[in-house]
């Protein structure tokens, strides 16, 4: 307390004689022209800037395409395992719909909790979607767990229509006031370039990114 | 980090030998220019987002007072501990007691410089306590037992070869020259820590005021999950890192990563507020932030104080010609290139870091490229001039500019100086260069020649021409 008491006294003498004092507003940059507008078109700028990250989205009829689809993408990666947050009902539904199309075993996130775990898939439901940057946005909000996305091979986020949005600063807008405890803005895999800027994916988050939106 | 800026030139010499780091050095720094030059041309509204992100740090400075205590207070409302430090032995002694008082015997970190600027690790490491780098970057270097040449990509000064036989010496791995296999090494490695470890440690990118959030911005994933796996969280940041509002982020993060390494976003932007809370199903019991000052309200006070507007993005360094030839090591602190040339001489004091604001040729690229509109080659002067106030050039340095000034600011003089030059040239100097200069001038032609004064001067020809004098129109 006193040392943050002495701190503050510091910056007050620093600042003496300051002439700005007014507290701005928050600089908004303006919108990029042709900004999507509709529910469609934020769909559709997401599903560009998300694939053009390395990102896989699979949308349409949820039986006959999309669990299909997936489950093909998750064996040709090599995956075993299934998880999800225990709080997210739909992604456990996912998860029990993909069974079939193993194999694949359903696992608690403590048994990716170990050295040399089996090669998993997290899955988990998105709180947001940003179309302008083909950002999947995830928070605690709900005691929602994070672990699907933190340390998974694969990571498979559920979208529904209602949640993308055109910007990041709408995002913000929507959590803002009371944020909850964790945030995370995902923008493509887990990637590198530390060795000689060379791009590398899944250092330590999942190196595949998969964004399904399945229709009823 | 012990500074050996005061060696830059010695520095920069080895640098220049070292045949390995001149091959890391031109397979890197091109990459970084072309990746921002695409990502910023692909960005229309750039130069808005600058505007507008220069604004923010710089409203977020000059009432700093009011949205640090913001952030303090809100902060320490969502269970967060604010501990502020005054220097580097005052941080290494907090940072030491959390440690202690938390019980920690492993701790794993997520890249910081602010931890380098404070020496953080061995602090730590003194009192028993084992820290584990979790950056693929930082871990090389950690591994190497040496400090990163860069604020982006710290282990840029490593061909793959070198980090290869690293990996072979230190763990024992087979040597392989694939960077995705080293990677797979890293991301194995690394894994097992993250899970025991008691806390994690941090930096941040941004420190929000208005809801005392902690942002931290990454590729790899590391440091969502050191803010999210340990029992603790303690992050470190700078005083300067504060933004008003968290909606002010969209602005600088629109910039901040295209800057760095060309990105349109990193990977994983992490808002972090507070500690767990009732119900969460993860997430940190207990999180520290130390608040670091080490000689910032000192810049904050002067005619500096804009370089604190930086974002630690890295675009002046990459773009600087010196830093290109010579790497990051060679500056001999935690921040080479243009901003630290302007930082360490207000942090470090400017008799120790002396050599720095003339290591640049004053190109003017590095404010070219500031996402903030940090005026830095203007500041590189400005500090050249504080170096003669305070005494720090011969007085052989002195007189000559001075007599340099008063010639150049003659004409006639100037005239009859480049007449006799010529005359003197013209015997001398058949080859039309000077081999070796005599005097303080010496250092110049040990490497290269002098050009030669032309026989006859620019302003003759031009007068001959012309018919008139240039400065007579
Ligand atoms: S001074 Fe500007 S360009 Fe250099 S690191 Fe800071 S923000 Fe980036």
């Amino acid at each position: 307390m006193r040392q943050t008491a002495e701190l503050l006294d510091r910056v007050r003498a620093a600042l003496r004689g300051r002439t700005v004092a007014e507290p701005g507003l928050p600089y908004v940059a303006p919108r990029e022209p042709g900004a999507p507008g509709s529910a469609q078109g934020r769909i559709d700028l997401f599903r560009r800037k998300f694939e053009a990250l390395g990102g896989t989205f699979l949308a349409g009829p949820a039986a006959e395409s999309v669990i299909p689809a997936l489950g093909e993408l998750l064996r040709a990666e090599g995956v075993t395992a299934l998880f999800f947050p225990e709080e997210d009902p739909a992604s456990r539904s996912l998860a029990d719909a993909l069974v079939p199309f193993g194999p694949f075993l359903l696992v608690s996130p403590a048994d990716i909790r170990q050295a040399e775990p089996p090669v998993s898939a997290g899955i988990q439901s998105a709180e947001f979607a940003i179309a302008e940057s083909g950002t999947i946005v995830q928070t605690s909000r709900g005691g929602t767990s994070l672990w699907p996305g933190l340390a998974s091979d694969v990571h498979v986020c559920l979208l529904s229509p209602d949640r993308f949005l055109d910007g990041m600063e709408d995002c913000l807008e929507a959590l803002s006031g009371d944020p909850p405890r964790s945030i995370s803005l995902i923008t493509g895999p887990s990637r590198t370039a530390d060795i000689e800027l060379t791009l590398t994916m899944g250092v330590h988050g999942p190196r595949r990114v998969i964004a399904v939106l399945p229709s009823s | 980090m012990e500074p050996r800026v005061r060696h830059f030139v010695r520095n920069s010499e080895k640098a220049f030998a070292d045949r390995q780091l001149q091959v890391a050095l031109s397979r890197t720094t091109a990459k970084f220019l072309e990746n921002r030059a695409a990502a910023v041309a692909e960005f229309p509204r750039f130069e808005g987002a600058r505007e507008s992100a220069s604004r923010i740090r710089q409203e977020a400075l000059d009432n700093l007072d009011a949205h640090l205590a913001r952030f303090i207070t809100e902060a320490r409302k969502r269970g967060a501990v604010v501990h502020a430090a005054r220097d580097g032995p005052e941080a290494r002694e907090i940072a030491a007691r959390i440690a202690k008082e938390e019980g920690v015997s492993l701790a794993v970190k997520s890249k910081s410089m602010i931890a380098e600027e404070v020496g953080l690790n061995g602090a730590l490491e003194a009192d028993g306590v084992e820290v584990v780098e979790t950056d693929l970057g930082e871990y090389i270097i950690q591994l190497a037992g040496e400090p990163p040449s860069h604020i982006i990509a710290p282990a840029i000064h490593k061909t793959r070869e070198d980090v290869s036989r690293l990996f072979e010496e230190k763990l024992g791995e087979p040597y392989t020259e694939e960077i995705p296999a080293l990677t797979r090494i890293a991301r194995r490695r690394l894994r097992d820590k993250f899970f025991s470890a008691q806390m994690g440690i941090s930096g941040a990118n941004f420190l929000c005021a208005d809801t005392g959030s902690v942002v931290l911005v990454t590729n790899e994933g590391n440091g969502r999950m050191v803010a999210t796996l340990p029992r603790v969280h303690m992050v470190i940041a700078g005083i300067d890192k504060v933004i008003p509002r968290l909606a002010d982020l969209p602005v600088l993060l629109s910039l901040l990563p295209r800057s760095a390494t060309g990105q349109a976003l990193s990977s994983y932007v992490s808002v972090l507020t507070g500690t767990k809370r009732a119900g969460d199903a993860e997430g940190p019991e207990r999180l520290h932030i130390i608040l670091l000052d080490n000689g910032r309200t000192g810049i904050l006070q002067g005619k500096y104080r804009e370089i604190l507007k930086c974002i630690r993005c890295g675009a002046c360094i990459n773009v600087c010609p010196v830093f290109q030839s010579v790497g990051g090591h060679a500056y001999g602190w935690v921040y080479p290139g243009p901003v630290g040339s302007v930082l360490a001489p207000l942090i470090l004091g400017l008799p120790e870091s002396s050599p720095l604001p003339n290591a640049s040729t004053l190109c003017g690229a590095c404010g070219e490229v500031c996402p903030v509109k940090i005026p830095i080659p203007g500041m590189l002067v400005e500090l050249r001039g504080d170096e003669r106030e305070q005494g720090l050039k011969t007085p052989a340095e002195v007189l000559g500019m001075k007599a340099y000034a008063s010639v150049m600011s003659r004409a006639g003089i100037l005239e009859a100086f480049q007449r006799v030059a010529g005359v003197v040239s013209a015997l001398l100097f058949k080859e039309r260069k000077i081999e070796r200069l005599p005097f303080a001038f010496s250092g110049w032609t040990e490497r290269r020649d002098f050009p030669a004064p032309a026989p006859q001067p620019f302003r003759k020809l031009w007068k001959r021409q012309r018919g008139i004098r240039p400065w007579t129109r």
